[in-house]
């Protein structure tokens, strides 16, 4: 049974509990008084197909396929105005990462959303020496959807990397090797650590 | 002032509004020996500035005329105005109460007859008006100003408008050198009335009240549409004098907010329905409204009155807290924000954008003279350890005029109630 | 010196009136015209040495009716309010100088303006007497108090708290009414968080404890008589023993009943015992005790349920409630608590469209709720199905915007309340009134039993003011009946919870005891608060018309057995509706009649017809139209130099013969201004203004008799914020005489 499936049995379609039991700060989304001044708030809301209210409006009406398979939360820029307006004081961008993040554990997130397709690369790219490798992030970013529009995307950028170039905040050579902390290893271990811990809270109390 | 007698049979309400002013006369009516104490010029308090009342759309300073001419008549009151309450002790049956009052620089002779008015020049904002217009340094509060006695603003002390008033007056009435006083007082039962005041808009960021001269407050607007208010009555936007017939009210603008006032103001939704009734009854023809709500608390019998609000069809409801208010090139407000009723953006510019700011207690929860148990949103509850101090109206809790004087009236029992015991006729 | 009038006239030449007015001649006026034993002028008469001249006039010169002509009775009403004298108020400040131009054309007129206020201040004086008592006063220091509820039962142990008796009368076996088959209550104190203990108990408990509370259980009123100090009540019991007891005043806590259910099947009740109403479920809370709670079908314990607000109420549909019920959303939400508390394991659902939960208290319950795991979902529910085990919700999520549906074990209807006022008089009398048209039997449609069995000229109860709640109409006054003396508090008033309901209780415990006090001193209840005059009637003019008794707005006066009115003083209002209405003119007061002001219209001096002076009748509403036209004098709006204003109590207290007699001695315009009088009445007097308005339908007879242009009566509807309208209408009469031209009937 996946993880999914599993949720599905265990929650018997609440999903409001399944939310509140397994998704960070998930607790917060009963408070919700569906004013929607976060959704008017929200810098990209024209983006969004569910705003943060109408997704707890939805989590609250047992919409769980909608919810967690929606694009709607990895939109979030972590920008804030909407926990600063919210009336209720939800901590609303956490929410929508949180919902991303367990959607992603349950391997149901959208598929080819570039916001989680970032996600992915930045974290690898950074995991690989301890530092992000902007010229590579940058690289990998252009060439996703292959080497034409990669030739493309970077021609279009060529200005910002020459102009990062001289500030220093990028450097050709980067392409071969790369800057990075001392002993990765050691960091990937205390990463791995710390993913051995997190798993085994999630096998104790969900989130 | 040493001519006033007090003992624990007296009551002191302090707040001469709406509820004080109930509360004092129900006493007074029935005998009690009375002391109303009012900070302001003049009795009335907020409702002296309210153009009309919901639901029935008559005039406050109506029921007030009747009050006064009540005050008037009693003999068991007595009034001190310019008067505030710094010090409370004792307990119930027995309190001594310390009032400082303020120098009116006017005293009891004063005919009210204007002269002294005519006489001085320096002009300053006008409160009655929320500094929408402007008034002499010799002045009556408003044309219902009870006591009926003029005031010498503080400001004009030691200039020669001070002299040229006190030259006016034929009567003697002008002491310019009255000073500032303290006063002791005993009363058996206090009856605190302090009291709303509108919430600061200025800490509503979004909403840009301190930016934008076409978004203003509904206690603004109540001025606004009196006849004898700064604009004359018409229905114009700051800005330009342009008649305001897009008119757009935002609900809950502080209140139900945790980062504003936690509480529900009660009256705001009520009274965004009475001010469209302005809106549509000034430009009966084109005038529009839009009313931003959460939920619309129209509770009991008001429903009539929302109802037929939402049977004209020029006003429009939003369930939407506004996001936030930026300005076009017109000084047009332009609202923006999701009505989230099957979620859909607007960004939607008006002529006038009124904010239906909520009620907050007046005196600060920090700063009342005596021990009692207040609320986290600073009412007054009514707890046995308060003695014979007995909230009245909105101190306890944010209520309509109608509710205030029930509670109010409710208060001035409670306290006959110890006075009558203190004097042996009670329980 | 008792009955002996001496009249005395003061002057004062304060605030420019000096400079402006001859004073010479209007002391001559007043003496030789006016009568006044007394005339005097002071340059600051409102000061401590002019009042202290007027009282020494009184105390040693037996100075008995004060005639003072300085500026408007709303000014300086405390200097001169002498005690033990009949004062009347000639208004030269506001009502003349203040609203004419200070220049030399002007002189003239105005200092005949001036003139004319003091020949009508001394006349007015000359037939006003100092107010005597009606020896109609009583004591009785017990309230009724009817319905033993949470408002009854609050009214009656403050009303004893204040050293007072009351004695309740209920209806029902025990004290306590809906909330004592509550479970619990809505909080009452913070942080407003769960639900408390009703209290029911202790409260009982208290009353019982109290030698000065009587409880009558099992009863009812079958007749209630007399008035405010001396009312008399048979209080029956259902074995039909009757007894008679005496009132000082009466509370009427009569509550409500809940709205019937059965009128909602397309919200399944009655199709499954799983759809109950709030009420039914505070039962099944009740018998679960703190457990859980099992639903009715099959005593099943309940792991889903619905709540559906609004049902059967904010609703055009016939048989719904148009009004809003106030408590439902607190009640759901404490209901929901109920199952939270015990199992949070519930899914609870309240189905709203407004959640109504005002003030600091109502908003912290609901957070408190949210905070519970209670989901609150905006939607309109079109229908209940009952299933086989759960029963399917079917509303329209208006947030999703989506038709969808919910399944539940239990589904609870938010309905209504309604109250327990008694028939509605008024519109059985409509009915009445169309049967008898239609040449049909009338038969009452719905019978519902008298609350209160007044033996009122005007019915058994309480007059209803809409969807069958009681009085008060008043914003700034809200126990201000019609019936003065009774009180209605609670629901019955206007749908509340218990919070509202016992401040009510508690505000008509004061309203009851300031009534029996008012009583025992002959004093008037609002709005002439304190007045001490009261009406008197000549019973040889009288034809037994009945008109004052059928107009009389309170329902103050009776008819004896050969149809002469009996006045009760102590429900009068002294609003002189009755003396407006008299056809023989035989009802006055000591100080206000027709005569006070008939004679006052008729000493004015009346210009020649070609002085081309014309003189207009301005009759003022004196709580509203009077204080405009102060207000605008003090703001410099001036009008027409041939008005003169005579303040009256209620435009309803105009009688038409001063109509008639103004005509006829040649004033050449009238103009009336009254208070508001549609639905939204503002007339203090409830109907003073439109009954005047009705008898002044009846004036353009009367003017076509005397072969006068309609145009020359006018009434208008001022408010107090008229202060640019007023004058300005003064001053349109003034056009429109000079239009039509002047009355030719001058003497």
């Amino acid at each position: 049974m996946s993880t999914n499936t599993a949720m599905v049995e265990k929650y018997r379609n609440n999903f409001l509990k399944e939310v509140e039991a397994n998704v960070e700060e998930g607790e917060w989304v009963k408070m919700c008084m569906q004013c929607g001044v976060c959704a008017g708030s929200c810098p990209l809301g024209n983006a969004w197909e569910h705003p943060p209210q109408e997704i707890f409006m939805m989590i609250r009406a047992g919409k769980r396929e909608d919810v967690l398979t929606s694009d709607s939360m990895w939109m979030c820029t972590s920008c804030y105005n909407c926990i600063v307006r919210c009336p209720r004081e939800l901590p609303i961008t956490h929410i929508m990462h949180g919902l991303a993040h367990y959607a992603k554990r349950l391997g149901i997130q959208p598929k080819g959303n570039p916001t989680q397709w970032f996600s992915e690369v930045f974290w690898n790219n950074m995991m690989k020496k301890g530092r992000v490798n902007e010229l590579k992030l940058g690289l990998s970013m252009y060439f996703k959807d292959g080497f034409v529009s990669g030739i493309k995307e970077s021609l279009k950028n060529a200005k910002l990397g020459m102009n990062m170039q001289k500030t220093k905040r990028m450097a050709p050579m980067e392409f071969f090797g790369g800057h990075g902390v001392k002993n990765p290893g050691d960091l990937q271990k205390i990463i791995k650590k710390a993913q051995e811990l997190e798993a085994a809270r999630i096998e104790e109390h969900g989130k | 002032m040493s001519d006033i007698v007090a003992s624990n049979e007296t009551i002191v309400v302090v707040g001469g509004g709406i509820s004080g002013m109930t509360s004092a006369l129900e006493a007074a009516e029935c005998g009690k020996q009375v002391i109303l104490i009012e900070k302001n010029a003049s009795l009335g308090g907020r409702v002296a500035q309210l153009h009309k009342y919901f639901p029935k759309m008559c005039h406050p300073t109506c029921g007030m005329e009747i009050n006064l001419q009540r005050a008037k008549r009693n003999r068991n009151l007595r009034i001190l105005t310019m008067a505030e309450v710094t010090e409370v002790t004792g307990e119930s049956g027995d309190y001594s109460l310390k009032v400082s009052l303020k120098p009116r620089y006017v005293n009891e002779n004063c005919t009210a007859c204007g002269e002294c008015e005519k006489a001085v020049e320096a002009e300053f904002d006008d409160e009655f008006n929320y500094g929408m217009s402007k008034r002499k340094g010799a002045y009556l509060p408003h044309n219902m100003a009870y006591p009926q006695r003029f005031v010498i603003d503080a400001n004009i002390i030691g200039t020669d408008d001070a002299t040229k008033a006190k030259e006016a007056c034929k009567y003697d009435a002008i002491d310019l050198d009255m000073q500032d006083e303290v006063i002791d007082l005993k009363a058996g039962a206090i009856i605190w009335a302090t009291g709303w005041q509108p919430y600061d808009a200025n800490k509503i960021q979004p909403y840009g009240y301190d930016r934008y001269e076409n978004v203003i407050t509904n206690v603004e607007f109540e001025r606004l549409m009196d006849p004898q208010g700064p604009t004359g009555g018409k229905l114009v936007r700051p800005s330009d004098g342009k008649e305001a017939k897009n008119v757009a009210f935002i609900q809950c603008a502080g209140s139900r907010d945790r980062n504003h006032l936690r509480h529900c103001s009660r009256i705001c939704c009520m009274a965004s329905l009475k001010q469209s009734k302005y809106v549509r009854s000034a430009y009966p023809e084109d005038g529009k409204v839009s009313i931003y709500y959460i939920d619309i608390r129209a509770i009991d019998r008001f429903e009539d009155f929302y109802k037929s609000v939402q049977d004209d069809e020029g006003v429009t409801f939003i369930k939407s807290k506004v996001a936030n208010i930026i300005k076009d090139k017109d000084d047009n407000p332009v609202l923006k924000g999701v009505d989230t009723e099957g979620y859909n953006r607007y960004e939607t510019p008006y002529d006038l954008v009124v904010l239906a700011t909520g009620m907050q207690p007046s005196v600060d929860q920090n700063a009342f003279p005596i021990d009692i148990v207040i609320n986290q949103d600073g009412f007054i509850e009514p707890d046995e350890s308060n003695g014979a101090i007995f909230a009245a109206g909105s101190t306890a809790d944010a209520l309509d005029v109608n509710r205030s004087v029930q509670h109010a009236t409710a208060a001035a029992l409670r306290a006959i109630q110890v006075v009558n015991k203190a004097a042996g006729t009670g329980a | 010196m008792a009955d002996e009038k001496k009249i005395g006239a003061y002057m004062c030449k304060g605030c420019g009136l000096g400079e402006r007015l001859d004073f010479d001649n209007m002391k001559m006026i007043a003496e030789r015209e006016g009568k006044a034993n007394l005339v005097k002028e002071h340059d600051f008469l409102c000061s401590a040495e002019g009042v202290k001249m007027i009282q020494d006039d009184i105390d040693n010169e037996g100075v008995t009716n004060v005639a003072i002509c300085a500026c408007s009775r709303r000014a300086k009403t405390e200097a001169f309010n002498f005690e033990g004298v009949a004062i009347t108020r000639g208004n030269l400040r506001e009502g003349v100088i203040w609203v004419r131009p200070d220049t030399d054309e002007a002189r003239e007129t105005t200092q005949e303006m001036a003139e004319d206020y003091v020949r009508m201040a001394c006349f007015e004086s000359k037939f006003t007497q100092v107010p005597k008592s009606s020896e109609q006063q009583g004591r009785i220091d017990n309230v009724l108090v009817v319905g033993g509820g949470v408002t009854g039962m609050t009214a009656a142990i403050e009303i004893a708290k204040a050293g007072y008796k009351a004695s309740i009368v209920e209806k029902s076996g025990a004290l306590g009414g809906h909330l004592a088959d509550a479970w619990k209550d809505i909080p009452s104190r913070s942080p407003y968080a769960d639900p408390v203990d009703t209290g029911v108990a202790d409260m009982i408990a208290a009353i019982e404890a109290d030698a000065n509370i009587t409880v009558h259980l099992n009863s009812t009123l079958t007749k209630t008589s007399g008035a405010p100090g001396r009312f008399a009540a048979d209080i029956s019991t259902e074995s039909g023993s009757t007894t008679t007891e005496n009132f000082g005043a009466i509370v009427q806590a009569s509550g409500y009943k809940d709205y019937d259910a059965n009128q909602l099947p397309e919200l399944g009740y009655g199709k499954t015992p799983d759809v109950v109403t709030q009420a039914e479920l505070e039962k099944l809370a009740v018998e679960a005790n703190g457990g859980p709670i099992k639903r009715p079908s099959d005593g099943k314990e309940v792991t889903s349920v619905a709540f559906v607000q609004c049902a059967g109420q904010r609703s055009d549909k016939e048989g719904h409630l148009p009004y809003c019920s106030g408590t439902c959303c607190l009640t759901s939400i404490k209901q929901a608590m109920y199952f939270k508390d015990n199992n949070s394991d519930v899914d609870t659902t309240v189905i709203y469209t407004d959640l109504r939960t005002p003030g600091a208290p109502g908003e912290d319950f609901y957070r408190s709720g949210q905070q519970k795991g209670v989901v609150f979902t905006k939607g309109e529910v079109s229908e209940v199905a009952a299933g086989s085990d759960a029963h399917s919700v079917k509303f329209k999520d208006l947030i999703l915007n989506e038709d969808t549906e919910m399944q539940a074990d239990l589904v609870v209807l938010a309905t209504g309340q309604v109250p327990n006022s008694g028939p509605d008089l008024e519109m059985q009398a409509d009915d009445k009134a169309d049967a008898e048209e239609a040449g049909e039997e009338y038969v009452q449609e719905i019978p519902v039993d008298s609350i209160l069995n007044l033996d009122y000229r005007q019915g058994p109860d309480m007059p209803q003011l809409v969807h069958g709640f009681t009085d008060s109409h008043f914003i700034c006054f809200p126990y201000e009946t019609r019936r003065t003396g009774i009180y209605t508090a609670g629901p019955v008033r206007r749908p509340m919870d218990s919070l509202q309901a016992k401040e009510d209780g508690t505000g008509a415990a004061m309203k009851a005891i300031h009534a029996l006090e008012d009583a025992a001193q002959g004093r008037a209840a609002h709005p002439r608060s304190g007045d001490l005059s009261f009406p008197s009637f000549r019973q040889e003019g009288c034809t037994q018309c009945k008109r004052c008794t059928v107009e009389c707005p309170f329902g103050a006066i009776n008819e004896d057995e050969e149809g002469y009115p009996q006045f009760n003083e102590a429900r009068c209002r002294r609003c002189g509706t009755c003396m407006g209405a008299c056809p023989v003119r035989v009802i006055s007061f000591e100080n206000y009649s027709v005569d006070t002001v008939g004679q006052q219209i008729k000493n004015v001096e009346m210009p020649d017809e070609f002085d081309e002076k014309p003189r207009i009748l301005v009759l003022a509403c004196e709580n509203d139209a009077y204080p405009a036209l102060d207000m605008a004098a003090r703001n410099g709006n001036h009008y027409s130099e041939f008005s003169r204003v005579i303040p009256v109590r209620c435009l309803g207290s105009v009688n038409t013969i001063w109509i008639t007699d103004a005509l006829n001695s040649g004033y050449d315009g009238i103009v009336l201004m009254g208070c508001r009088k549609d639905d939204d009445y503002q007339c203090h007097f409830v109907r003073g203004s439109r009954l005047a308005g009705i008898r002044m339908s009846k004036i353009d007879d009367t003017l076509e008799q005397l072969n006068l242009e309609p145009d020359r009566v006018a009434t208008y509807e001022i408010a107090i914020t008229d202060v640019d309208r007023a004058p300005a209408l003064i001053n349109e009469m003034a056009e429109t005489v000079e239009k039509v031209g002047m009355n030719p009937f001058k003497f």
